[in-house]
């Protein structure tokens, strides 16, 4: 069994070495992304202490169920995103690997101080990655919200380190617990602040238009699917595992998450670039799984999570590359695209309807985990308003994949003259990658209860949390 | 063989045709032949197995009666239709998708038809609507395809609400128990009621969920236009049924505000149902083109499904149940009438065609014989379904809906007879003199189609000795039959009878126009205009605006889909406002927002604590 710290201190190491590897480094990131992936598999549960002097006092690693999972969805998709887009992430490979040091740290970390350091790694390597976008402006606004975000959540811990004298979350879970719920408002506020940034939450998500508005294949994938998928993980890992907030204040925060899921699948509904519907719906799913966490359903909220994260992958990636090679993601103008790649289309149908929640699919487990749950806390408003949402969402994504199959104008039959030009999308191997990861979709889709025992394996996640439902009792015939 | 098998059997069978028609298109075609016909004498065969319960993995499956006859009708449908496959292969932008898709969505239906339990009801209901939006699109419109999701996905969603607000009180997911856990609160079970039948309402195309039947039966590909209005149609009618038996709506409700005799929320179902009678019938009046005609009158047809089923009596739901058999097979085939002559002619615009009965007598006569079951003219099923559901109605004394529905019985002789007289009859158009009748194997499922329709007015007691079978497992007092007559409380009707004494009328008026003098011929531009050339036949076209002075009458009424527009533009609307506010790409705002919040944690910790 290994120590979780090697998945941490390995890319780390390799990342310095990386600078001095000039010309090796692309295989350096690919072998550190593949050692990351096989390692999981290897890894010893449980606490870790760091340095002889054990929590609360000195600083420790926690990897349970929850954090396993965050860092497979996490690690997997790193890996799948280099190896689609090696030649770009060739360039970046310090950056790269520094980053997922910092974001094995964040899912693992048992302290709030070290997952600030933490989440510092990783959002400079992401202010660095979105400059690739060769949009400075988008890359500034990002590294501003991303420091005032640091900022606040540094003020917060203050806060909460005066209130408690702890920065171990186990202690500090125990303390606030103790503490009046009205006195956590202000750290709960600031702390949130500072994950909202990354998490793409209102009202501290206005840097992601544009920066994931002009992503490409890599830069869309990691922001859409790593970076937002660990920062979710870290937000849930906060909000309901470590300060558990009641009252008006969980009121609020469900309410933010609300929000955001409403107005990201409202704006979503009225874009025509293919990377701004993704980009929106990305804000709403975040929106969702934050209003879970808040709520305290942890389960739910790491399904939509994986489910959105997987999804979003195939879909940014190729987003990024139809960008890269037609020049424009605008639907209207890539009409039947789809006709000349027909595996990446197939890919890219699976992801968006198994996002809408259509059943068979990995998304449909996750929208029904998530109504039961509601349902069982008696909870009949947020269901319904989640259901009208995915109505809207079905709605721009059908309307999407419409356009994207079907060439020709409305009103006569489909045109295959008129149909978009183009094969080859992908290299072979980008093309294996998204294509496995849409098949991934379906096969959890279609053995919904493994997915969920694989997921919630071990001692459960946080708060005991497990499968709201279990499809296999539902069935009548018996 | 279990229906598990028998649906992976027909998963498998659908990925073989696709991979059929990617080496050879009409083989695929005829493969998608093979296959329905494959699941048809599957389905008829398992009659004897009614009454079982099976499972496989996390799916649920009760072979009921009803259940069967659904299948039955949803098969016939899509077996028949796919004869016409193989001929428009050439045309599909997708050949291989659609025959993938064609089979799949008919493998959902049956899955959803013989589910035991919400989630495998749920599954194969969602299978149905994407795979068929898929194909949709293949036809003339993109836009129907999205119009038809979109209202599909409406209906799904409420009702997936309802699934799981009744699992949520009564514990279980089995369709029967789930309902009736729910009699002790009948508020709940108000919602669950109203929202369940939603996507059953959605899928019929009762008002005012009608706009998506137009668009998508209208400009699906031809071939897919008779499975989507005789057969998909008809999911709905199921969900109507399971909201009342499954579902002990006159029980639940009966302590509730009623009306004319009937519970409240039934009775305003009801109304729906008499609404799209009205409005189907009134719209299909108006159009120009042919699908879109029968399009709505399947919104008018539907709307006296619903009412039969949910009169949830002796004789009215017999009916209801009856009907949708005839309109399946009637629609049917009235919507490959079409598709043939448009095989021939390339159009579907009434005011292009005329004459069609020189050309091809035997799809005319198709036509005439579906539309006179549709309009409930004897000797055709469609005359003793609606009688039934007329006798339901006047036996409560409904006065409203059975106004509606006489309202949609004569309006019905208005439309359907348009396109008889503008495609078929009158005038031959002079690009369309070398057109031929169809070929054999076209031919052939239209004509068992008709003779079907013929057989169920003539001995309705086929069909409604199975209705009265369902009757029974629904706790419900089964139709009167005799040998060969239907008793109700009104009278009785000897369907034989009838029809002994239509043919009488036939012969006498076969043998007057044997005997007498032939009309002369005269070409469509054989006139006199006054010294002007016309050169476009389509304005001597005297169908061309035919009801102009009755449509007057309503041609200001307002458009559903104009609503249905109209909340578009507002979601669009607010996500406008969304992104101007909050990814406007100005950090200042951002901060100023986030500052905002931070009032809104503070108030919340501090005032409402």
């Amino acid at each position: 069994m290994l120590n979780p710290v090697l998945t941490i201190a390995i890319p780390l190491g390799l990342s310095f070495l990386s600078v001095i590897l000039k010309k090796k480094r692309g295989w350096v990131l690919l072998a550190a992304a593949c050692a990351n992936v096989v390692m999981l598999f290897f890894l010893e549960k449980g606490e870790v202490v760091i340095g002889g002097f054990r929590a609360p006092f000195g600083i420790n690693l926690i990897l349970d169920a929850y954090a396993l999972a965050g860092m497979a969805v996490a690690g997997t998709l790193f890996l799948a995103a280099v190896l689609v887009s090696r030649d770009k992430a060739e360039r970046f490979s310090t950056v790269l690997l520094a980053a997922l040091a910092g974001i094995n740290g964040m899912l693992l970390t048992g302290d709030l101080f070290n997952l600030f350091v933490f989440m510092e790694i990783t959002a400079i390597s992401a202010y660095l990655l979105s400059s690739a976008g060769k949009k400075p402006e988008h890359s500034f606004n990002y590294l501003v919200l991303g420091s005032v975000g640091s900022v606040f959540y540094l003020l917060g811990l203050i806060l909460l380190y005066s209130m408690t004298g702890t920065l171990n979350m186990a202690e500090m879970s125990r303390l606030a617990g103790s503490m009046e719920p009205a006195a956590l408002a202000v750290p709960v506020f600031l702390i949130f602040t500072g994950i909202a940034v990354e998490a793409k939450l209102i009202p501290a998500g206005g840097w992601v238009r544009g920066v994931l508005g002009n992503s490409d294949s890599l830069t869309g994938a990691l922001f859409a699917s790593v970076y937002s998928g660990a920062a979710l993980f870290v937000f849930g890992r906060i909000f309901a595992d470590v300060l558990l907030s009641e009252g008006a204040v969980q009121i609020v925060l469900i309410l933010l998450g609300l929000l955001t899921f409403a107005f990201g699948e409202a704006a979503a509904f009225r874009q025509t670039s293919i990377r701004r519907i993704l980009l929106y719906s990305s804000i709403g799913q975040s929106g969702l799984a934050a209003m879970l966490f808040a709520t305290g359903l942890i389960f739910p909220a790491v399904l939509v999570i994986i489910s959105n994260s997987v999804s979003k992958f195939v879909m940014f990636t190729t987003a990024g590359k139809i960008t890269e090679i037609h020049g424009t993601d605008d639907y209207r103008e890539l009409g039947g695209l789809f006709r000349g790649n027909r595996l990446i289309g197939t890919a890219f149908t699976i992801s968006a309807l198994s996002l809408t929640g259509i059943p068979l699919l990995f998304g449909f487990y996750a929208k029904l985990n998530v109504l039961a749950a509601y349902f069982n806390g008696r909870n009949y408003f947020l269901p319904a308003v989640i259901l009208i949402l995915a109505m809207v969402e079905g709605a721009y994504f059908i309307r999407l994949l419409i356009r994207l199959w079907t060439p020709g104008k409305e009103g006569e039959e489909p045109d295959a003259g008129a149909a978009t030009k183009g094969t080859g999308l992908f290299k072979p191997v980008g093309a294996a990658v998204v294509f496995i990861l849409s098949m991934a979709i379906l096969a959890a889709g279609l053995l919904p209860d493994h997915a969920g025992e694989f997921i919630s394996s071990d001692g459960g996640l946080p708060g005991g949390d497990a499968p709201s439902i279990n499809l296999s009792l539902t069935k009548g015939g018996q | 063989m279990s229906i598990a098998v028998f649906l992976a059997i027909l998963i498998i069978l659908a990925a073989a045709s696709f991979f059929v028609t990617a080496a050879n298109k009409k083989a695929g075609g005829f493969a998608t032949v093979a296959v329905s016909l494959f699941a048809l004498a599957m389905v008829l065969s398992m009659k004897g197995s009614v009454g079982g319960e099976q499972s496989f993995m996390y799916l649920g499956f009760s072979i009921t009666t009803v259940g069967w006859y659904f299948s039955v009708v949803m098969l016939t449908a899509y077996s028949m239709t796919s004869f016409f496959n193989p001929f428009w292969m050439k045309k599909m932008i997708y050949p291989a998708g659609y025959n993938f898709l064609y089979l799949v969505s008919m493998a959902g239906t049956i899955g959803m038809f013989f589910a035991g339990d919400f989630i495998t009801l749920f599954i194969f209901w969602e299978t149905v609507v994407w795979s068929s939006a898929f194909i949709i699109q293949q036809g003339k419109s993109r836009k129907a395809s999205y119009v038809y999701y979109v209202l599909s996905a409406v209906g799904s969603m409420a009702t997936l609400f309802a699934i799981m607000l009744a699992y949520s009180v009564s514990g279980t997911f089995v369709i029967r128990d789930a309902f009736t856990g729910l009699a002790g609160s009948p508020g709940t079970a108000l919602v669950v009621f109203l929202a369940f039948i939603l996507s059953g309402l959605s899928k019929m195309g009762i008002f005012p969920f009608h706009v998506w039947l137009p668009e998508a039966h209208g400009s699906a590909p031809h071939t897919f236009s008779p499975v989507l209005s005789g057969g998909l149609v008809k999911m709905g009618a199921f969900i109507a049924f399971l909201s009342v038996t499954a579902f002990p709506a006159y029980e639940i409700f009966g302590d509730m505000l009623k009306i004319m005799g009937i519970p409240a929320p039934i009775y305003f179902l009801m109304l729906l149902g008499a609404l799209s009678i009205i409005i189907g019938t009134l719209m299909a009046i108006k159009q120009e083109d042919a699908k879109r005609l029968l399009a709505y009158s399947s919104v008018a047809n539907g709307g006296y499904i619903l009412i039969g089923i949910l009169m949830l009596d002796q004789v009215g739901f017999a009916g209801g149940m009856m009907h949708l058999m005839n309109h399946a097979l009637a629609s049917a085939a009235a919507f490959l009438a079409i598709a043939a002559v448009a095989y021939r002619t390339g159009t579907t615009k009434m005011s292009e065609m005329g004459g069609m009965i020189h050309r091809m007598p035997v799809t005319y006569l198709v036509y005439l014989i579906s539309i006179i079951s549709m309009a409930g003219i004897p000797p055709m099923g469609g005359f003793v379904s609606k009688w039934l559901v007329f006798q339901g109605l006047a036996d409560k004394g409904l006065l409203f809906i059975a106004a509606a529905a006489f309202f949609g019985s004569i309006g019905s002789f208005m439309y359907v007879f348009r396109p008889l007289s503008a495609v078929f009859l009158g005038q031959l158009f002079t690009r369309d003199k070398d057109v031929r009748e169809v070929g054999f194997f076209m031919m052939f499922p239209m004509v068992v189609l008709t003779l079907l329709t013929l057989a169920a007015g003539v001995f309705p007691n086929i069909i409604l000795r199975v209705v009265t079978e369902i009757q029974k497992s629904a706790g419900i007092e089964p139709v009167t039959l005799a040998r060969n007559t239907i008793v109700t409380t009104n009278g009785f009707l000897d369907a034989f009878r009838v029809f002994i004494v239509f043919g009488f009328g036939f012969a006498i008026a076969f043998v007057l126009f044997i005997v007498r003098r032939k009309s002369r011929k005269v070409g469509l531009m054989d006139t006199y205009t006054s010294a002007e050339f016309i050169h476009t036949p389509e304005l001597l076209h005297y169908s061309h605006s035919f009801y102009a002075p009755f449509e007057r009458l309503y041609d200001k009424a307002p458009d559903t889909m104009n609503m249905y527009k109209k909340i578009s533009a507002g979601i669009a609307e607010l996500g406008g406002l969304v992104e101007a506010v909050f990814y406007g790409g100005k950090p200042a705002k951002t901060i100023f927002w986030i500052m905002a919040a931070g009032m809104v944690f503070f108030l919340a910790g501090g005032v409402f604590r």
